[in-house]
């Protein structure tokens, strides 16, 4: 049995791996840019962004939470970086953003865990909000952030190194959203807190009774996601030399899709972060190569809304039909009359 | 004359292990057949197939004596097989008459045919309970009634449309003897009627009362088919389990232990409004103290407070002599205290994950004292364990557990505080729907543990189990003690009559 559920694992992961390869050769065909280098090397940065938040929401959901002010939270600390790098210092503002990024995080968790406000309705509260005093703090303005004084001190070459730069031709944001990808992978597999998650995501109330304490890994959870929001923010700047207090319009949406087409429930207790990889890369790729395509940034919403309503969609059938499922592999695959494969018990 | 029901030469595999094997049972009108097994004998699975849940591998199934296929729960339903799970199905705020009639409401005619004719509803809700001879107002809310109302409310819905062959799951499992004799009432009105009934509980008592015939399944085959006058307690016993548990149905030959070690929990006047009052009890290493009251006695909120799960109001909690404030699990995992709950499915286990991981889910400082698992001492800890409880599992430790029979899932469970080394482990209803093998087995754990120095309160609304396992029992009424029996002294009766409140 053991060997079928792993089976099972790895069916999921293989058809999204064929999804994905479907995918990049539908766009290969539709355009010649596709595999350029360039084009590669922006979705890999693109990729880097949203596949940042994706591995703390990953964690999150995995635990049964939900975050959906993460894009607002990135956009409030870019514009933090923009205004106050000159009062500051550059990277000073940009460990401010990350502090207040992580805060936002955990406000959100004391709100749900402490005070028991429903997930969805604390966080889009908060990307209400986030957003609303983005707009407030960079005035409405797209604010430049590099060296006004065109100096290019030290510090500046050090934030800007932090988007740009690059290890063995590999940029910087991709290195570090692999690296917070392996570690996450390792905490999950490894470590009490991985376990956690899943345990307090497939039943809080037996975690609890069992003599966790929910709570505090929830809370964790929701300020981490906060302070990968902060760091995803620093790196973009970094990158674009410049904060939108509208950037990152609906990455939240972006990075749900990913995680629950990777295979992540949304009741929670189930899913990996390697599914996330999948995911985020399929979704990456569909949305390049719509814009490749001149596609409309309204097509390439309805786009992306229907793929969450699929993986959604997809998430319930593989809930509820997990009987039927394998009742059709046990008389299909196991003819009566064999002999049991195990010994039983 | 034909039998109503006949399945034949059933044979079920799950994952190459196969569950049923060559079953073969037979049902008449008006007949009460006992299905009995151990869990894992293979009766839910059979009894999925008969409702169309499962798909057989082999055999037939034959109704009239007609060959029939029953591929899904609509085709059971249209050939008026009813199911009756332990776990209740109906919308509690709404009246026994629309829970009746629920998915069948009655219309207003012509032009108003949209509307709900609530006076006929009522009159046909009325029409099914005098039928059977329910006394139940169809006008109270669903809610508001006793468990065995409900239960006899979704009978009563479940036979009142067309009924010939019903399934009871453990019906009696969460009632006392006078409803259980309410119940049989019913039973028997439906027999009158034509009706026949596969009737499956773990209480021999109850079946001998009701059944015609009884049948024994063991390890997904057909031990035997006999007429209730034929079997004897032991024969059944040893069917089941194809060994004899001799010290199962009289008191337990517990060991007659007269001295035990230190106190390990003391409760000093614990008080909870509208749950307990002023509890005060003391147990000692080496102890199993049984807690009997009926339902809503106010014990199993006792053991919550203990375990932290609810604040009491005044009181206090010692754990070896020391006063312990207790406001969450963990501080009582931290005292010491380990906490079998009512509902393992909802409560126990995270039923997702592996039996190792849920064993090992109360040690993480032990196992993972710098928060990275040590993989080959947890695979090492859950295997000793899983072994010294028998837990039985297809497939090994790596198996989720909610594809466990409920037995091996309480074991787990078990397991899980026993691996945490508590002082003092709380349990509630430590066998309530679980087969009488692994019944015997945990009985024989915790006289084990218990003889190794672990201190053990025992909450129970189950009499005989209180009797054949506790060293000193204690009864409680309405919140409050109302008596304390050494094991000599102790007998149902004298215990039924102080859980009632009824002078001793």
């Amino acid at each position: 049995m053991n060997n079928r559920l792993r089976t099972r694992g790895l069916q999921e992961a293989a058809s999204l791996i064929v999804m994905l390869l479907l995918i990049i050769f539908v766009m290969s065909q539709l355009t010649d840019v596709f595999f350029t280098a360039r084009n590669l090397r922006n979705m890999m940065l693109e990729v880097s962004t949203v596949g940042i938040i994706a591995v703390f929401t990953t964690m999150l959901m995995i635990s049964g939470g939900l975050d959906l002010s993460v894009a607002a939270n990135l956009a409030l600390a870019g514009v933090i970086i923009g205004r106050f790098q000159a009062d500051w210092g550059i990277l000073q503002a940009a460990l401010a953003a990350v502090g207040v990024s992580t805060l936002i995080g955990a406000l959100n968790g004391f709100l749900v865990t402490y005070v028991g406000i429903n997930p969805l309705i604390t966080t889009i509260g908060m990307l209400s909000a986030a957003r609303g005093i983005a707009l407030v703090v960079a005035d409405g303005l797209t604010l430049p952030v590099f060296d006004l004084t065109g100096e290019a001190t030290d510090a500046y070459t050090l934030f800007h190194q932090l988007g740009e730069g690059e290890i063995a031709g590999v940029p910087l944001p991709i290195v570090i959203m692999v690296v917070l990808l392996i570690i996450g992978m390792l905490v999950m597999q490894f470590t009490t807190y991985g376990r956690a998650l899943y345990a307090i995501g497939g039943n809080a109330d037996a975690s609890r009774l069992a003599g966790l304490s929910v709570r505090r890994y929830r809370m964790i959870a929701y300020t981490l996601t906060g302070f990968s929001a902060g760091i995803a923010a620093v790196l973009l700047t970094a990158r674009l030399y410049a904060a939108d207090p509208k950037a990152a319009p609906s990455i939240e949406l972006t990075v749900i899709t990913a995680v629950v087409l990777g295979g992540v429930s949304l009741a929670g207790g189930k899913g990996t972060l390697f599914g996330t990889v999948l995911g985020v890369l399929i979704l990456t790729t569909l949305l390049n190569g719509l814009r490749l395509q001149s596609t409309s940034t309204e097509l390439q919403n309805i786009a992306q809304g229907l793929v969450l309503l699929l993986a959604v969609g997809l998430d319930q059938i593989r809930t509820r039909n997990i009987n039927w499922l394998k009742w059709l592999r046990t008389t299909r695959a196991l003819p009566a009359g064999q002999p049991a494969s195990n010994g039983g018990n | 004359m034909t039998a109503l029901l006949q399945m034949q030469n059933i044979s079920k595999s799950f994952y190459g292990v196969k569950v049923l094997d060559d079953v073969s049972i037979s049902l008449s009108a008006g007949e009460v057949l006992a299905l009995l097994g151990e869990n894992g004998a293979g009766k839910s699975t059979l009894i999925k197939i008969l409702n169309g849940d499962y798909q057989k591998d082999g055999g037939s199934v034959l109704i009239d004596g007609q060959p029939t296929e029953i591929t899904h729960p609509r085709d059971a339903e249209k050939l008026g097989i009813r199911m009756i799970y332990q776990e209740l199905h109906y919308a509690p705020e709404l009246s026994v008459a629309e829970n009746l009639v629920l998915g069948h409401l009655p219309r207003k005619s012509g032009a108003l045919k949209w509307m709900v004719d609530w006076p006929k509803m009522r009159e046909m809700a009325r029409d099914v309970l005098t039928l059977l001879n329910v006394d139940i107002d169809p006008a109270a809310k669903m809610g508001s009634l006793t468990v065995v109302e409900r239960e006899i409310v979704e009978i009563v819905k479940a036979v009142s449309r067309q009924a010939r062959i019903v399934v009871m799951d453990e019906p009696t499992a969460a009632l006392t003897p006078p409803e259980v004799r309410q119940l049989f009432g019913i039973i028997e009105n439906l027999r009158s009627r034509g009706v026949g009934i596969i009737y499956i509980s773990h209480r021999l008592d109850e079946i001998k009362q009701i059944a015609q015939r009884v049948t024994v399944l063991r390890d997904g085959k057909h031990v035997n088919t006999l007429p209730i006058s034929e079997a004897s307690d032991e024969n059944i016993v040893q069917m089941m389990v194809g060994r004899k548990i001799e010290d199962r149905l009289h008191v337990r030959a517990l060991a007659k232990q007269t001295s035990f070690g230190e106190t390990a929990l003391s409760i000093r006047g614990l008080s909870k409004a509208d749950a307990f009052e002023d509890i005060t009890l003391d147990v000692r290493r080496g102890e199993i103290v049984g807690l009997f009251g009926l339902l809503g006695a106010g014990h199993v909120a006792l053991t919550r407070s203990l375990f932290g799960v609810e604040r009491p109001d005044s009181g206090q909690i010692l754990v070896d002599g020391a006063p312990v404030k207790i406001i969450s699990p963990q501080h009582a995992k931290r005292a010491g205290i380990g906490f079998v709950p009512l509902d393992r499915k909802v409560n126990g286990l995270v039923l997702g994950m592996s039996v190792r991981k849920n064993i090992t889910l109360s040690n993480w400082d032990k196992l993972a004292p710098l928060g990275v698992f040590s993989q080959g001492k947890e695979l090492a800890n859950t295997r000793a364990w899983v072994e010294r409880l028998g837990i039985r599992m297809a497939g090994g430790v790596e198996v989720e557990t909610r594809f466990l029979s409920g037995g091996n899932q309480q074991k787990v469970v078990l397991a899980r505080w026993l691996e945490a080394g508590v002082k003092v482990l709380l349990l509630n209803e430590p066998t309530w729907g679980v087969d009488v093998g692994a019944r015997s087995d945990i009985y024989d754990q915790l006289e084990a543990l218990a003889a190794e120095g672990l201190a053990i309160l025992m909450v129970s609304s189950d009499i005989e189990e209180v009797l054949n396992v506790s060293h000193r029992i204690l009864t409680i009424y309405k919140g409050r003690i109302t008596g304390e029996y050494s094991q000599a002294e102790a007998n149902q009766e004298i215990l039924l009559q102080s859980a009632a409140g009824g002078a001793q």
